[in-house]
């Protein structure tokens, strides 16, 4: 029993990265209809801003942190441009195939720029840790389930009770009607981009302290990114975040009890099934709605 | 009336809590034109959707020239000689005229879809036959000299017409138009008119139309169904239903009369 | 477009004949690699250009023909001729399996399936260490000497003759895809693509339609599979991942996607073209990146795909007459 709190718990940090990931990348597709291939870069730039603000600039977690946002901005401003401004009318294979050139473009540029070899993020933090009975958890691993909901809190906050959220949820539902009631589809599609970007570069940032980051990191979050995605019913913020912690803690559950293999295919078997028995999502659009 | 081409009876669709249609029923004869009718929203649609197999239906039997076809999906349907046209016209764009209604001839070719990959000469000479009779037909609708043009660069009008030939060329028992004549000018509408009449006569196909102008369907129908709210409220010919109260009514404050008598 | 098609494919037959002629091994092992890519880009374009079905798992049906080949050299001795037509056969069937969720699923939820099974396969072939030897991959023989019924034809031993093998292959399997794309089946998947429901209304049997084109474009990848293990005598689940799959979709989008040159265009393109980059070879993927995204945004038909509109817009403004020019429009 206390094994399997300490497993659940390892789930927990692991699906919150996940989460975070996996939040911004269905807001862009529930909101823009791109289907972002590049988001995993979006986590991996987030954790060398972070590392190079903390250990080659020698700042402060709250500024390194701040660093991260505003790097994510501008990439998730470039993105748009990209991704969606410059894809208008065309159909979503196109986002997939622009996404996959935006990443292979960033993850070379960091090859080139940074080298291939991995970094982890040292931080005084990391010789902390917290007990809560049988789970033990090193500080900066003990942070990400906190600091991911604060911040999808506060998304979830925005998005219902500001001006600015209703407009997302508005392009969500129907473009044309939300272009008609006043909401500027531009604005709306960049806020969404760096909504997006800065959940990733926080994950990035925060993970890059408990694993090694490398400029090829993204391709797997992007793709656990896709199946908390559609498990939690593509465009659903809010079944993002339920699947987002469910994988984490089936991924960490399989491993403990069956094999570490099956660890990264657990969740693309589930895929398959979702979207063969149940193509709407596990937690469906209707949550979203109540 | 000798045993009908299609009897649809006891038909049922829900949508979401609303139902679309109630109970209805309807049949065609053979070589019969049957009109199908009703307001806005009354359910012909739907009702032609499942005719024609794009919808199943939640409960009802459809029969199609003796046999049981309600389990069957729109492809089986057009196999056993059931053609359509859509009333949101529908053409595979990207490709020609003639290429159009060849697609629709696959079905009956006899040679197998293997000879015709290897290239095999019975399966060139297969086509080359299908190819001419699409020509021909394509004489028949006005339409010979687009026969190698891309169909999104023919005329509205001229589509429509590509439609009826794709229809046509299939040979099928019935063909069930949808709103034929939405969005022709009156005298293409005189065209179509004679055209539908043509394909019955000369082709002896069967016919079920939906259709909002009634002049069309006073001049082509033997007999008119019509629907209201998912139930039928009249049936006969179609100066006696234009007639009849309970259709008067169904249509009032949609100036029914006026354009009945128009 | 068919006679251009015919010059354009005279014209490269030469030049690939020609290159051993002319080329040292590196630029020959680059065109080798090349055709590869052709097999692959054009089975692609059977499934995703004529038929429109979306699919990210070529690359890990390369892997399913290479793997095949590796398995049975170990387990039953067969050498590259036999291992060939079992390494198509395998991946047509897996090609199934794949075809299956298509049934049922559009655009680019079914973009996402093949991702998933992309990584499955490739995760597949990490995991299952007994029979694909893991991360380290397997040992795959050279095509070395071939007989028929104990008499010796030839032998393939230099990359030279390995590069007459790869040629011949891509030759035929194009040669296979033009018959089936301007064969009846062909038609039907293109009326799939431009609407399936009007396909189904005009009697096509969509489900057959959509199962062969998937089929077809994996056994492509298959056979391409079975060539490039014996060729690189090895195969590593590294050569598998989901990039290679991109790169392909990649190939067949900038060339064209549902014109027939377009992904041979594009795949001897995006192979060459990287290579080229000399001083800058530190950038090649970088620069591949940047191209891609270039690409999709100024030509998203690809490049032949905005050669044929062009054409088309031209064709209609000779003939005299813009569409909707018609008295039948009028009212409405």
């Amino acid at each position: 029993m206390d094994l399997f709190l300490q497993y659940l718990a390892n789930g927990v940090v692991v699906g919150s990265s996940y989460v975070l990931v996996a939040v911004g990348l269905t807001l862009i597709f529930g909101i823009l209809h791109v289907v972002n291939f590049a988001h995993g870069e979006f986590y991996m730039l987030g954790g060398y801003a972070g590392i190079t603000a903390s250990t080659a600039f020698g700042l402060p977690l709250p500024a390194s942190l701040a660093v991260v946002a505003a790097v994510s901005c501008l990439l998730g401003l470039g993105a748009e441009a990209l991704l969606h401004r410059g894809l208008k009318n065309q159909d979503q294979t196109s986002s997939i195939i622009a996404s996959f050139g935006l990443a292979v473009a960033l993850q070379n540029a960091v090859m080139v720029t940074m080298g291939p070899q991995p970094e982890l993020m040292h931080t005084e933090l990391a010789y902390k840790a917290i007990e809560l009975g049988p789970v033990f958890l090193p500080a900066p691993r003990a942070l990400i389930p906190p600091a991911m909901l604060i911040i999808v809190g506060a998304l979830f906050a925005a998005l219902r009770w500001t001006w600015t959220g209703r407009s997302l949820r508005a392009m969500a539902q129907h473009e044309t009607v939300a272009r008609l009631c006043g909401v500027k589809v531009r604005r709306v599609a960049v806020i969404t981009f760096m909504l997006g970007a800065t959940l990733a570069g926080v994950a990035g940032f925060m993970m890059s302290a408990v694993y090694m980051v490398h400029p090829l990191v993204g391709n797997m979050i992007v793709l656990k990114a896709f199946i908390v995605v559609i498990i939690g019913g593509m465009g659903s913020p809010l079944g993002a975040a339920a699947a987002g912690l469910l994988l984490g803690v089936i991924e960490s559950m399989t491993s403990a009890y069956l094999t570490n293999g099956l660890r990264d295919v657990v969740g693309f078997l589930l895929v398959i099934a979702v979207l063969l028995f149940r193509p709407q999502g596990l937690f469906g659009r209707s949550l979203e709605r109540s | 009336m000798s045993d009908p081409i299609l009897s649809v009876e006891g038909v049922v669709k829900r949508f979401a809590g609303v139902t679309a249609v109630d109970g209805a029923g309807l049949s065609v004869g053979a070589g019969e034109i049957v009109g199908l009718i009703g307001p806005n929203g009354s359910g012909k649609s739907t009702m032609v959707n499942m005719v024609t197999g794009e919808m199943p239906a939640d409960s009802g039997t459809f029969r199609f020239d003796g046999r049981d076809i309600t389990a069957l999906p729109a492809w089986r349907r057009a196999r056993l000689g059931m053609a359509r046209s859509f009333q949101m016209l529908r053409l595979f764009g990207s490709l020609s005229v003639e290429d159009n209604l060849l697609l629709a001839r696959h079905i009956s070719m006899k040679r197998s879809m293997w000879e015709s990959v290897l290239g095999a000469r019975p399966a060139r000479e297969e086509e080359e036959a299908v190819r001419a009779r699409a020509r021909e037909l394509l004489g028949w609708f006005d339409l010979a000299p687009f026969a190698d043009r891309k169909v999104t660069a023919l005329s509205i009008g001229q589509q429509r017409m590509v439609e009826l030939a794709r229809g046509v060329i299939a040979d099928p028992r019935l063909f069930v138009l949808d709103e034929p004549a939405a969005g022709l000018s009156p005298p293409n509408v005189d065209r179509l008119i004679a055209l539908i009449r043509r394909m019955r006569d000369e082709f002896g196909i069967s016919i079920l139309l939906v259709e909002h102008d009634m002049r069309v369907v006073r001049d082509l129908c033997d007999r008119v169904v019509v629907l209201d709210s998912g139930t039928k409220i009249a049936e006969g010919p179609p100066a006696a239903v234009t007639q009849d109260p309970v259709v008067v009514e169904a249509y009032i404050g949609r100036g029914w009369k006026r354009r009945a008598q128009a | 477009m068919t006679r251009a098609a015919l010059i354009t494919l005279a014209i490269l037959a030469v030049g690939f004949v020609a290159a051993p002629f002319l080329l040292g091994g590196y630029e020959l092992n680059v065109l080798m690699v090349a055709l590869l890519y052709v097999i692959l880009a054009v089975g692609l374009n059977l499934a995703t250009g004529y038929c429109g079905q979306f699919s990210f798992a070529q690359g890990a049906f390369y892997g399913i023909g290479g793997y095949t080949a590796g398995i049975l050299s170990r387990d039953v001795g067969t050498g590259f001729w036999m291992n060939l037509p079992a390494g198509i056969v395998v991946t047509g069937l897996f090609g199934l399996a794949l075809g299956l969720p298509a049934l049922r699923l559009k655009g680019h939820f079914l973009a996402i399936v093949t991702i998933a099974v992309q990584t499955l396969v490739y995760l597949g072939l990490v995991q299952w260490n007994s029979l694909t030897g893991g991360q380290n991959g397997l040992a795959v023989p050279p095509i070395g000497e071939t007989t028929l019924f104990g008499v010796r034809l030839f032998e393939v031993t230099s990359l030279r003759d390995l590069y007459w093998v790869a040629l011949v292959m891509a030759a035929v399997f194009v040669f296979i895809a033009w018959r089936l794309v301007h064969s009846r089946l062909g038609r039907e998947w293109v009326a799939v693509r431009e609407d399936e429901t009007l396909a189904g209304a005009v009697g096509l049997n969509t489900t057959f339609a959509k199962l062969t084109a998937f089929v077809a474009s994996a056994a492509f990848a298959g056979g391409a599979g079975v060539l490039n293990a014996h060729a690189m005598q090895g195969v590593t689940p590294d050569d598998f991942q989901i990039w290679i799959s991109c790169m392909v979709v990649a190939m067949m989008v900038v060339g064209g996607r549902g014109t027939f040159m377009g992904p041979i265009l594009g795949a001897i393109a995006l192979t060459i073209l990287p290579e080229l980059t000399g001083e800058l070879a530190r950038y090649k993927m970088l620069i591949f990146g940047v191209l891609l995204v270039v690409c999709v945004t100024v030509a998203p038909e690809g490049a032949l795909g905005r050669i044929r509109k062009a054409r088309e817009s031209r064709d209609q403004a000779a003939s005299g007459r813009a569409p909707a020019k018609d008295p039948s429009e009028a009212s409405a």
